[in-house]
């Protein structure tokens, strides 16, 4: 009777074990959702977008304009035809606009930094005047829950593991197969070779910033619908992004995928054993230890 | 030299616009600070919504003592020490204000600040801090008045309530999630405490920062822990939203409480008739939907006609204390004279809409009949009055109905 | 530019401020929001000279600023240790973490220092509020609600008393930015700049980067520690609430006004700022939206901030390309 009643404990410890993965893995996609569009910019281009969480909520109002307001037909499938092209004009005339100006500067990426702040203050309360305060919420992409024995998962947190694994890994493939794929990889590692041989840097620089919009608002449909749309919260996604892409190596968009779920990984069973307050501090002591060891990052080049 | 040119004249643009904005004569400037901007943005709304509404009826009946009444805004962003003591200095000190409304205004720090002035402050901080900060030197600061009571006499309140439900616990285990703020903590330490007496097991006591909303790891330990109760005291939406949803995946048979993170208004536009089942109280509250005399009920309608949306916390105490020093001044005949006018706060309080209110010897509108902490159940997606306290007693015909997954 | 010219825009900048409360020194108000200038004056110097003459791209002012503030507050009020003192030794003690948050620092790249050093911003909330903070004094989530002013023979500098704790502030200012003056314009500002221009060249001249960045570190750090503690001493209150990021932003707007490594040009951006947030606060919440789009503008059309307007054509920064 006693050793039953061990055994049992043990099988729960397992089960919440297990749900603690799971919930890992989760955040783990999330994370990378989030942070793939930012390594991009910053492996190619050197630029550093702190813009970047504001543009994460533009995809996610989008969305909800055309829901809630247009009342486009066609669910996502749709929204994500009518969205990407908005993210694509808006990232590329930003870069455009706003960056490429400020290249001439010797200390350029400085000023990359200071003005794209000054963009996310302006685009967070842009949303807090135009949408109010309060968060706005999208129905999910699929409704319902799978259940397998006492694990139960959404569909919504499995569409998004597979869109954001599937995702980075169809977008590694397009930047090693494509020519715009390998123009942009050449303009990364060599710019004045890239140059040289005829790639238009310029028109390079502004794409990448297109396609990184592309990612992140795309990510902000998907996540919108788990955590919902709030105009202030672009600081912390940018906050996540940039400590997943620092962690995994920025411009290593390989990297930020192993970073995000070790970090995804990390938080859960933190919060699981610790408690959830210590989530950050145990973040902060993870970056530390792992640049003070590796300054590029997991899988930067130095 | 183009730049420069561009610059002066933005700069000349910037001053013609804001440099000559000044008050008439001939009306009542009344401060309101207030967040608008920054993350406490969306209840600073709220607030503003409840004054605004009670001094437009002022303006629209006449004025006050024949003048208008003219709300001079400040932005209180997100309480840093010096924003709250630059916010007492312009509206008291520069702008002369004869009163001042807000909402969540700094918890301590607002008493300091505006307690320097005379002008009557209704702030809504509902915080112990706040009140030890008063005690200090009650002379000084006999011109703050709170608008609901601490969080520690709510969290009693919401002891109570889940004590008084005519439901049957099937075990005595507790788990409490509060955030890291002031509040969270206060309300959480209460009912740790509380429950500990009645002979609760508290099997997990848990404090969360703001932006949590991955909540696999602590619904995996509620699963196992299954709990009687389950107290969340977060007072934002978001938060909330995404505990239930990852909650109601797989429940336990729990009763799940909410305190005041119930009452932002977009946890039920959200969750809707998912949300059915979840208790949580509000402070100062007017019960509904079905008010409990026809002048609620016309103060609700009205509401929901301008704001095309349910009542939600704070709207109406703020709207009832600009009535209450309204009353004040016409009673004194003067809004400038500020020991009067407190004084007469202090000592008769105000006719609101559910009857008599009063501010105790700490200036604090402690839970009481013609404020009530009201506790709700979200029935069909609304939110539904079953409790009022105190004392603690049923509302109207409303019922406790026992949350679906449990049954 | 010359340090003639620098120590000539200061002197002209706090001299004009300094007469102020001939005019204003009766409207409370005013003269706060004087104070709180002087006091961000020095906090946005020091990041200045972190990041645009040391080119560190450190975002952890605010913190810094915080840690003073509180570690101050704490030895007042918990030891006793007389206001004075405390700011003295929390500037130490800031300048000790400053120290530490510099070290691992060194070595990395410009986006990784400024999210370390941001790193550190985003942990002392969560230590603050937690067990570890209460601990040490910190009133939790509540803050710290009495520190005592500062004294002096029996005097003290307070809210109270706003035009002597005005000249107060104004002196302790001048003699921070004066610091700051004289590192740009001695032998560190030289080897800064050579490190800037090439962290190589510079060291082959043996120059040690390593040195010189761990002492910005520790000094822009005392000095923002020690205005941090002034802060405090003069509110009488301090909470985690500094640490949003409202003041943050605000800093970087004022560092952006003034010219980033244009010192002394982050003063003026200062009461600039302020000014500027003080005359737009009609706009509600249109205010944060605007001083945004100031940002974006200002370093488009003036990289140099305001002091693009004092530089001589050939010392404004020429572009690279």
């Amino acid at each position: 009777m006693h050793f039953m009643h061990i055994s049992e404990d043990t099988i729960l410890l397992l089960y919440e074990i297990v749900d603690v993965i799971i919930s890992g893995l989760t955040n783990g996609s999330v994370y990378a959702l989030m942070a793939v569009g930012l390594t991009l910019i910053y492996g190619v281009t050197k630029a550093f977008n702190f813009a970047y969480g504001s543009f994460f909520n533009l995809g996610g109002y989008c969305a909800w304009i055309l829901i809630g307001i247009v009342g486009l037909a066609g669910g996502y499938f749709s929204i994500f035809l009518a969205v990407v092209p908005v993210l694509f004009v808006v990232g590329y005339l930003l870069e455009k606009v706003l960056v490429a100006p400020l290249r001439k500067y010797e200390d350029w990426e400085n000023k990359v930094m200071m003005m794209t702040l000054g963009l996310a203050l302006f685009m967070d309360n842009l949303y807090v005047v135009v949408f109010g305060g309060r968060v706005k919420s999208l129905p999910p992409i699929l409704e319902g829950t799978l259940e397998i024995g006492q694990l139960v998962f959404t569909y919504l947190d499995i569409t998004i593991f597979f869109l954001s694994i599937g995702g980075i890994l169809l977008f590694g493939w397009l930047l090693n197969n494509t020519r715009i794929g390998m123009a942009v990889k050449a303009v990364a590692q060599n710019p004045e070779g890239a140059r040289i041989v005829g790639i238009p840097k310029e028109r390079i620089f502004a794409a990448t910033f297109a396609i990184s919009t592309v990612m992140v608002g795309f990510g902000g449909i998907l996540l919108s619908q788990k955590y919902f749309i709030s105009p202030m919260s672009g600081g912390a996604i940018m906050v996540k992004s940039w400590v997943i892409t620092a962690f995994g190596g920025m411009g290593s968009i390989r990297g930020g995928l192993y970073a995000a779920f070790i970090i995804g990984m990390m938080e859960a069973f933190v919060g699981w054993g610790f408690g959830m307050s210590y989530g950050m501090i145990a973040l902060f002591i993870l970056l530390l230890t792992t640049l003070v060891v590796r300054p590029q990052g997991l899988m930067g080049k130095s | 030299m183009m730049r420069k040119f561009a610059l002066l004249a933005v700069t000349i643009l910037f001053l013609a616009a804001f440099g000559g904005t000044a008050s008439a004569a001939d009306t009542i400037p009344v401060g309101v600070p207030l967040a608008m901007t920054g993350a406490y943005t969306g209840s600073g709304q709220d607030y503003f919504k409840g004054i605004k509404m009670a001094i437009d009826e002022i303006n629209e009946a006449g004025g006050l003592l024949g003048k208008q009444l003219e709300i001079i805004r400040y932005d209180s962003k997100e309480f840093a020490p010096e924003v709250v003591m630059q916010g007492a200095d312009y509206l008291c000190g520069q702008k002369k204000v004869a009163s001042v409304h807000a909402g969540w205004a700094g918890w301590g720090q607002d008493v300091r600040a505006y307690g320097k002035y005379d002008a009557p402050f209704f702030a809504d901080d509902g915080s112990q801090a706040a009140v030890d900060v008063f005690r200090e030197d009650p002379k000084k600061y006999y011109n703050i008045y709170q608008l609901t009571d601490v969080g520690v006499e709510q969290a009693k309140s919401m002891f109570r309530l889940l004590m008084t439900l005519p439901y049957k616990y099937p075990n005595n285990k507790v788990v409490i999630i509060n955030t890291d703020d002031s509040w969270g903590v206060e309300v959480g330490d209460t009912l740790e405490k509380s429950f500990k007496e009645k002979g609760w097991k508290v099997a997990k006591r848990e404090t969360v920062p703001y932006g949590t909303n991955e909540w696999g790891a602590i619904l995996t330990q509620i699963r196992r822990i299954k709990p009687a109760i389950i107290h969340v005291e977060i007072p934002s939406a978001q938060e909330v939203i995404t505990f239930f949803r990852q909650f109601i995946k797989r429940p336990t048979k729990s009763i799940l409480s909410y305190g005041w993170g119930i009452t932002p208004r977009e946890v039920l536009q959200n969750l809707g008739k998912d949300a059915d089942g979840i208790v949580g109280e509000m402070p100062s509250g007017l019960p509904g939907p079905k008010a409990p005399n026809p002048a609620a009920q016309a103060w609700i309608d009205k509401y929901v006609k301008l704001y095309k949306h349910q009542i939600p916390a704070g709207s109406w105490i703020t709207y009832t204390a600009v009535k209450a020093w309204a009353n004040a001044v016409k009673n004194v005949g003067d809004a400038y004279n500020f020991k009067a006018v407190n004084k007469y706060l202090k000592d008769n309080g105000y006719k609101g809409l559910l009857g008599q209110i009063k501010w105790d010897k700490d200036n604090v509108l402690r839970a009481q009949p013609g404020a009530p902490i009201v506790h709700y159940q979200v029935q069909g997606g609304e939110l539904i009055a079953i409790y009022t306290d105190p004392p603690i007693k049923p509302y109207g015909n409303y019922k406790f109905i026992v949350p679906r997954w449990i049954k | 530019m010359s340090f003639k010219r620098m120590a000539t825009i200061m002197g002209g900048t706090f001299g004009l401020v300094a007469a102020a409360p001939l005019f204003v020194g009766d409207i409370r108000f005013i003269m706060h929001i004087l104070i709180m200038c002087l006091i961000w004056a020095v906090v946005a110097s020091c990041w200045d000279l972190i990041m645009g003459f040391a080119g560190i791209f450190s975002f952890g002012q605010v913190a810094f600023f915080a840690i003073g503030a509180y570690s101050s507050a704490i030895f007042s009020v918990n030891l006793g240790v007389p206001a004075v003192l405390a700011m003295l030794l929390a500037g130490l003690f800031t300048a000790l973490i400053g120290v530490l948050v510099g070290l691992p620092c060194l070595k990395l790249a410009g986006p990784y220092v400024a999210l370390v050093t941001f790193g550190v911003h985003m942990t002392l909330m969560p230590l603050l509020r937690g067990k570890i903070g209460m601990a040490l004094g910190s009133g939790g989530s509540v803050g710290i609600l009495t520190i005592p002013p500062i004294r002096i023979f029996g005097y003290s500098f307070s809210s109270a008393n706003l035009v002597p704790t005005f000249y107060f502030a104004l002196l302790l200012a001048m003699a921070c930015t004066a610091v700051i003056l004289v590192v740009i314009k001695s032998h560190w500002g030289t080897a800064f700049l050579a490190l800037k221009d090439s962290e190589d060249f510079a060291m082959s001249l043996g120059v040690s980067a390593f040195k010189y960045k761990l002492m910005v570190f520790a000094l822009t750090s005392f000095l923002t520690g020690v205005i941090g503690a002034f802060y405090g001493h003069y509110i009488g209150m301090i909470s985690t609430r500094m640490l949003e990021l409202d003041l943050f932003c605000t800093l970087m707007v004022m560092v952006v006004v003034g010219g980033i490594g244009m010192f002394p040009g982050t003063i003026l951006g200062a009461f600039i700022t302020v000014i500027a947030n003080e005359l737009l606060a009609p706009l509600g919440t249109y205010r944060a939206m605007v001083m945004g789009a100031l940002v974006v503008i200002l370093v488009l059309l003036l990289p140099n901030g305001v002091m693009g307007f004092w530089l001589k054509p050939a010392e404004a920064e020429a572009p690279a390309a």
